[in-house]
């Protein structure tokens, strides 16, 4: 293995497999090399002779390495295909990652998509272990059915110390008896402090798009709504141009973005000019 | 001297000589000792960059659109590494090469290639390659009708950013050195070469001045850069152009300033039992539907317009946001190749048509 080359990966061996729902797994690794990495970071994570995708960690840093990988192309079904005992390539970590400073001394609003929790979970580590650094911590998770919900458990830990958690689901079954319907249904029972509020959002493009409108106009300022993307990647290093958006690369200038960012992007570039095609950029 | 005083740079002095026409051959001869020699030459009605077993097949007389030198630095496939049971190997080139006969605009354009991979977390295949790689420039005395590098100062010859720049005059070559690698390469071969008289850079002022006169058009990129940024230029205009691209990615393939790749992963067994992965990237094109195709099978840019306006927002706005200049040297491939007649220089000029009056 060659260190002065940024595109060889290294071995890591996956430790553990647990099943979170019907096609979301989560996989912890160990590197031999000790690896650190920020709240909103991603790694490349290869399969040999399937390629490489970029996926966020989901551990904070206090933990092992954790990716949270659902099934849903090429890369992502190899990887479901191994167990515990197999390697995989991983490098990184690579790009930006969550600012914290907008949330010091505020009420924090966390709003989760499906898996958009995954990347945010180290984040809500950040504010369990350094709770004084902040005021009341938010979070909104919403999922399709209840078969999609993941870290269900978690939560229930996450409320024992001091998160105030709402789950939701678009479409119920008779097991769900807490909220229903889309996130942003639920702001209103958000009893945060808007006007002095920090929030971070993730999930599916238009959940992200509707739920930073909802928390801008619940007073929330737009370098204080803060999201992460994703785009299709080869590179994780800004070369292989593929995850454009306007003048940015979101491997190298983000993935983590404020809300001010973005619509000053679509202010310049105008509707439909990044990847994200009309609904990412219909602001 | 005093501090915070800003470092005065050294401005080198170009060292030229004049090398005759009929010891060309003999010092290819003896640059191909030590380098693989590439220098375009006649493959039936084409013309091609490849490494040259005989130099008198070297094809000098060939327009100036010969094939862009980007090849060499960031090839159309590359293998990158493989993964066998003993681990992972890493396939870097790095063969010490000299190309011979490309033009001032592929020379400004690997400048800006080496901003662009370098920069930020380097690229390590091209770093490789272009390490061990040296240019011998042409200075273009006849511009192709499709060239306008003279309103650009990345042609038809160079000031700066050159490694070895030939002018033609006639029977012999004024040669320049513009680094101290070359400097060290004509070095060794001083002896064929003499110093340039008062004659010999007359000559080249006239080589100049006539091949300048020579350009058919002047297409101005930065006219075109702030109609867009003023917000003149409409989606309809992006539309009609995105209405004639065919996506056949030419503009990129051709392009010696499109940088994109994709990466693929290949198996194979070299052994009994030992089955070997090949990773290699290939050139991608932003032309494509697919080139920012999701894993869940999402095409965020499956709208034409997003893709061509992307193209020429690429070059005209963000590679001079980002990296100082325009991510076009005025080499008229695109005009060549585009069968829709959408090329960089096509659209500029029907840009300032439509938009510079109002």
């Amino acid at each position: 293995m060659n260190a002065n080359n940024v595109y060889t990966p290294s071995e890591a061996l996956i430790e553990e497999v647990i099943t979170l729902s019907r096609n979301v797994n989560l996989y912890t690794v160990k590197t031999k090399e000790e690896i650190k990495w920020l709240p909103g970071q991603f790694f490349m994570v290869s399969v040999f002779g399937f390629g490489e995708a970029p996926i966020s960690v989901t551990s904070s840093a206090r933990e092992p390495l954790k990716f949270c990988i659902k099934k849903v192309g090429h890369v992502t079904g190899a990887i479901h295909g191994l167990r515990a005992g197999d390697t995989i390539g991983i490098r990184g970590p690579y790009g930006n990652a969550f600012p914290l400073d907008v949330a010091r001394g505020r009420d924090v609003v966390i709003i989760a998509g499906g898996l958009g929790i995954a990347p945010l979970r180290p984040l809500i580590h950040e504010f369990m272990e350094n709770g004084k650094d902040y005021a009341r911590v938010f979070l909104l998770s919403g999922s399709k059915t209840p078969a999609d919900v993941i870290y269900s458990e978690e939560c229930a830990l996450w409320e024992k110390r001091g998160i105030r958690v709402t789950l939701t689901v678009d479409c119920p079954d008779d097991s769900w008896d807490v909220c229903t319907g889309l996130v942003t249904a639920h702001l209103d029972k958000v009893e945060a402090d808007f006007q002095n509020a920090a929030s971070y959002i993730c999930g599916p493009e238009v959940m992200i798009e509707a739920a930073m409108k909802a928390v801008s106009a619940r007073g929330i300022p737009e370098e204080r709504i803060i999201t992460t993307l994703e785009a299709h990647m080869k590179c994780g290093v800004g070369k292989c141009g593929h995850c454009y958006m306007g003048p940015k690369y979101i491997c190298t200038d983000g993935p983590v973005f404020s809300y001010k960012e973005l619509r000053r992007l679509a202010e310049r570039f105008g509707k439909g000019h990044g990847p994200q095609d009309d609904p990412m950029w219909g602001y | 001297m005093k501090k915070n005083m800003p470092v005065p740079i050294k401005t080198e002095a170009v060292k030229e000589w004049v090398l005759d026409k009929n010891h060309l051959s003999y010092w290819l001869r003896q640059l191909r000792k030590d380098f693989e020699l590439v220098a375009p030459l006649r493959e039936r009605n084409d013309i091609v960059l490849k490494r040259i077993d005989r130099i008198h097949e070297i094809a000098l007389d060939c327009p100036a659109s010969i094939p862009s030198p980007k090849e060499f630095l960031f090839p159309q496939f590359e293998p990158m590494l493989t993964k066998g049971t003993d681990g992972i190997s890493d396939l870097r080139d790095g063969s010490k090469r000299v190309i011979f006969g490309v033009r001032s605009c592929d020379v400004s354009a690997v400048n800006l290639l080496d901003k662009f991979y370098l920069s930020g977390i380097a690229d390590p295949y091209y770093e490789s390659r272009r390490k061990n790689t040296l240019f011998i420039s042409l200075v273009c005395n006849v511009p192709d009708g499709t060239c306008f590098c003279a309103g650009l100062g990345t042609g038809p010859y160079l000031k700066t950013g050159y490694d070895i720049q030939l002018y033609d005059l006639g029977d012999r070559y004024l040669l320049q050195a513009g680094s101290k690698d070359a400097e060290r390469l004509v070095g060794r071969h001083r002896f064929l070469m003499r110093k340039p008289s008062k004659t010999d850079h007359e000559d080249q002022y006239e080589a100049q001045a006539s091949s300048k006169a020579m350009f058919a058009e002047r297409i101005s990129l930065e006219g075109a850069r702030q109609m867009i940024t003023d917000g003149k230029v409409a989606d309809d205009f992006w539309q009609d152009v995105a209405e004639r691209c065919f996506e056949c990615g030419g503009c990129v393939y051709e392009c010696p300033l499109c940088t994109c790749f994709s990466v693929i992963d290949r198996k194979y067994n070299a052994g009994p039992a030992d089955e070997q992965v090949e990773r290699s990237r290939l050139w991608d094109a932003c032309m494509f539907k697919g080139f920012t195709g999701m894993a869940g099978g999402a095409l965020p840019a499956e709208k034409r317009i997003l893709r061509t306006k992307r193209w020429f927002y690429h070059k005209l706005i963000y590679y001079p946001e980002t990296l100082g200049a325009f991510g076009c040297t005025g080499c008229g491939r695109c005009t060549i190749t585009c069968p829709g007649k959408i090329d960089m220089a096509s659209v500029v000029h029907r840009m300032g048509n439509e938009y510079s009056k109002g």
